[in-house]
């Protein structure tokens, strides 16, 4: 661990120019970021690039003059941005674009963040440092949401608990597992609700083996169909950090080994794989 | 003052490196200041540098560079100066060795440091009649081995400064070592203000960083958490940090079923914005030779629940005031030192706003003050005059025979014993 001098506003030497620019980020509880890069010396506006792992989107934010020699952008909640990765650039003029690497993000608002889901949709943004050591933007945009919470793990069973934002959770509302491969239909799970939040208890035994993604369906098969994700925190990468305990659970088939995990894009699925002895 | 630091390798990451670019960079403010790094494996260092701090290294083992010295036959010859009993023994060498004593004897400047035991004795044996001799003591005196230990006996004589992290390791250099005209002074570890405002402490989260290794004792910190939980499900707990224990801690939160409340978060870089987003910072270390995540933790406004362990947490937390000592190794007296900030706010806040006070003294400026003060005590007494000259040389011919007298009584002790009166 290690403490990152604040960069100030010095005259660019060659051995700076060879270091690549660092951003600041800074989360509001709304969804918003604002990012702080030293100055860069060189003449001509500046701007953020945020360019997207597709190649083709991109959002180019202006990078204006702020306190002590640094500029800043803001990426506002209400400002679109797609879901997915972004990676951070800096351009000035029509110059390369430099590949930004984190300063210090902070992102304490994004912790146990409760959005009001007032608009319909969940919008999270979650800078993170990439493998390489560069700056990224994990983005998600979901209308309407459903938020994972509390998991329990029981014997051969999952309990889920979770709220939803953007939409109202009606008598017919229920989970709906989805397997990757499986075509046979799913077994339905019922929720139990209270206003936005709910609960569920995935029985194991009645998952075929393979992969379980799991939807919700807040008003029933003519509603929408929902994700069920982990989105509200400053964790860009859930796997790692929110791990469960599998089960085995005995099955007509044979014992299996089950257990919930979250996906690359922090969606919540099951796996259900034969125990092997 | 010219003053020129002599690190293992300044271009790597961890606690000496890091205090020691904040101690330069510092410095340089009103000095003029050198690292001489003896080992360089990488083009850049990872922590900032003052532009004002020159940097330079000794021995290249960047692969790749047409300066590459990890192949040069010295280089695969052991060392004879740096001690055998040091655990960074294998990385030194005859080239080494050669180079360490080119510098040393024509270092020009009025101060030089060494930051760790092996280059102490590289640096009280081999530096040229002038400057003062200044070795720091990173981890402390106990934890070395006795091989170790009785080298320094031989060597530390005739340097003219040692310096502790704690008071606690200050006093142990002076009673289990005979330094003889040698100054010893516990001087803390500085740790700059975070460049991010302080936690407001609103936040229900108990934070925790440092290797996930043994010595960190973070299973008791998990079974304290699940007496916690007990009472107050609504908080919880995120350990920072990656290591050999990760797997055994995971198993143990399962085990516990606090898989819901106990995040392993791994390691975080930089830690500031981390320890923002907590209310309280715990350490349950059975042995801290300083304590850096304690102050780091203050540093960002948190009261710190930590055991009462040699040699640190006891001389940083003000017990009470701005955090909480409890003993060490009891899981009931850990969760109950978190309880009672978890269960009173108004508690919680005030030793917050203590903890952000009272670790202003470890900021860099404070603490170069400190080194400052005592570089200028040894430089007019060593002087530039003749007669300081010769006192500071026989306070050191003095010092090596006194030196020596206790290498022959330890002789038995270890084989190295015999190098010693060289």
């Amino acid at each position: 661990m290690m403490t990152l001098a604040p960069q100030t506003a010095q005259t660019p030497t060659d051995e700076d120019a060879a270091m690549p620019p660092r951003a600041d980020c800074l989360a509001d509880s709304a969804g918003g970021l604002t990012f702080d890069v030293a100055e860069t010396g060189e003449s001509g506006d500046t701007h953020l690039v945020l360019v997207h792992r597709d190649g083709l989107q991109e959002v180019r934010l202006p990078l204006a003059p702020a306190a002590d020699g640094r500029l800043r952008a803001a990426l506002p909640s209400g400002v679109a941005l797609p879901e997915g990765r972004w990676d951070a650039f800096a351009q000035t003029g029509d110059g390369e674009p430099r590949r930004l690497t984190p300063g210090l993000n902070d992102l304490r608002s994004l912790v146990d963040r409760v959005p009001s889901g007032a608009r319909g949709h969940v919008a999270v943004r979650i800078p993170y440092a990439t493998k390489h050591g560069n700056l990224s933007i994990r983005s998600w945009l979901r209308a309407p949401h459903a938020e994972a919470g509390e998991l329990h793990i029981g014997e051969g069973t999952l309990g889920v608990h979770g709220q939803v934002y953007g939409v109202a959770l009606t008598p017919d509302a229920y989970v709906e597992p989805a397997g990757r491969e499986e075509t046979r239909p799913a077994p339905r799970f019922e929720i139990h609700r209270d206003q936005a939040l709910f609960r569920f208890t995935v029985d194991y035994t009645a998952l075929p083996e393979g992969v379980w993604d799991l939807w919700l369906r807040p008003a029933g098969e003519s509603g929408p169909r929902v994700r069920i994700a982990r989105l509200l925190d400053d964790i860009a990468d859930k796997k790692p950090i929110f791990t469960y305990p599998k089960v085995t659970v005995d099955t007509a088939h044979g014992p299996v080994t089950a257990g919930p995990y979250y996906t690359g894009d922090n969606d919540l699925s099951i796996t259900v794989t034969p125990t092997t002895p | 003052m010219q003053i020129s630091f002599l690190i293992h390798n300044a271009y790597g990451i961890g606690g000496t490196i890091r205090t020691t670019y904040n101690l330069a960079n510092t410095l340089a403010e009103q000095h003029d200041v050198e690292i001489v790094s003896v080992l360089r494996h990488r083009e850049e260092p990872v922590f900032a540098r003052n532009p004002r701090v020159r940097l330079r290294h000794l021995v290249d083992l960047r692969k790749g560079s047409p300066g590459y010295e990890g192949d040069d036959p010295e280089h695969l010859k052991p060392a004879r100066v740096f001690p055998k009993g040091e655990i960074r023994y294998e990385q030194y060498s005859a080239l080494t060795d050669r180079r360490i004593a080119g510098h040393l004897s024509t270092v020009d400047a009025d101060v030089v440091v060494g930051t760790r035991p092996g280059l102490n004795v590289h640096l009280a044996r081999e530096t040229r009649r002038g400057p003062a001799r200044v070795g720091q003591e990173h981890l402390t005196l106990d934890s070395h081995s006795v091989g170790l230990r009785t080298e320094l006996r031989g060597a530390y004589p005739r340097l003219d400064a040692v310096t502790t992290t704690t008071e606690a390791d200050a006093t142990a250099y002076r009673t289990k070592m005979r330094l003889p005209g040698v100054r010893v002074e516990a001087v803390p570890n500085s740790v700059p203000a975070p460049g991010i405002e302080p936690a407001d402490g609103t936040g229900k989260w108990v934070v925790a960083a440092g290797r996930l290794a043994p010595v960190k004792r973070y299973d008791l910190l998990i079974r304290a958490f699940d007496l916690v939980r007990a009472e107050r499900p609504d908080w919880r707990l995120r350990i920072y940090g990656s290591g050999k224990q990760k797997d055994k801690l995971r198993h143990l939160i399962d085990e516990l079923g606090l898989y819901n409340h106990v995040l392993l978060m791994g390691a975080a870089n930089p830690i500031e914005p981390e320890w923002a987003k907590g209310s309280i910072a715990a350490v349950t270390s059975s042995l801290e030779s300083f304590g850096m995540t304690i102050v780091e933790a203050m540093r960002c406004g948190l009261p710190v629940v930590s055991t009462d362990c040699p040699h640190g947490p006891g001389e940083i937390i003000d017990n009470g005031v701005d955090g909480r000592l409890v003993p060490v190794g009891n899981v009931q007296a850990i969760a109950g030192g978190l309880l009672e900030l978890i269960n009173d706010d108004a508690l919680r806040r005030q030793m917050a706003d203590a903890a952000l006070k009272d670790s202003e003294r470890f900021d860099p400026s404070r603490i170069a003050e400190r080194y400052e003060s005592i570089f200028n005590g040894l430089v007019s007494r060593g002087g530039t005059s003749k007669i300081g000259r010769v006192r500071g040389s026989l306070h050191r011919t003095r010092g090596a025979l006194l030196g020596s007298a206790y290498a022959v009584r330890d002789a038995g002790l270890t084989v190295f014993g015999k190098e010693r009166s060289a």
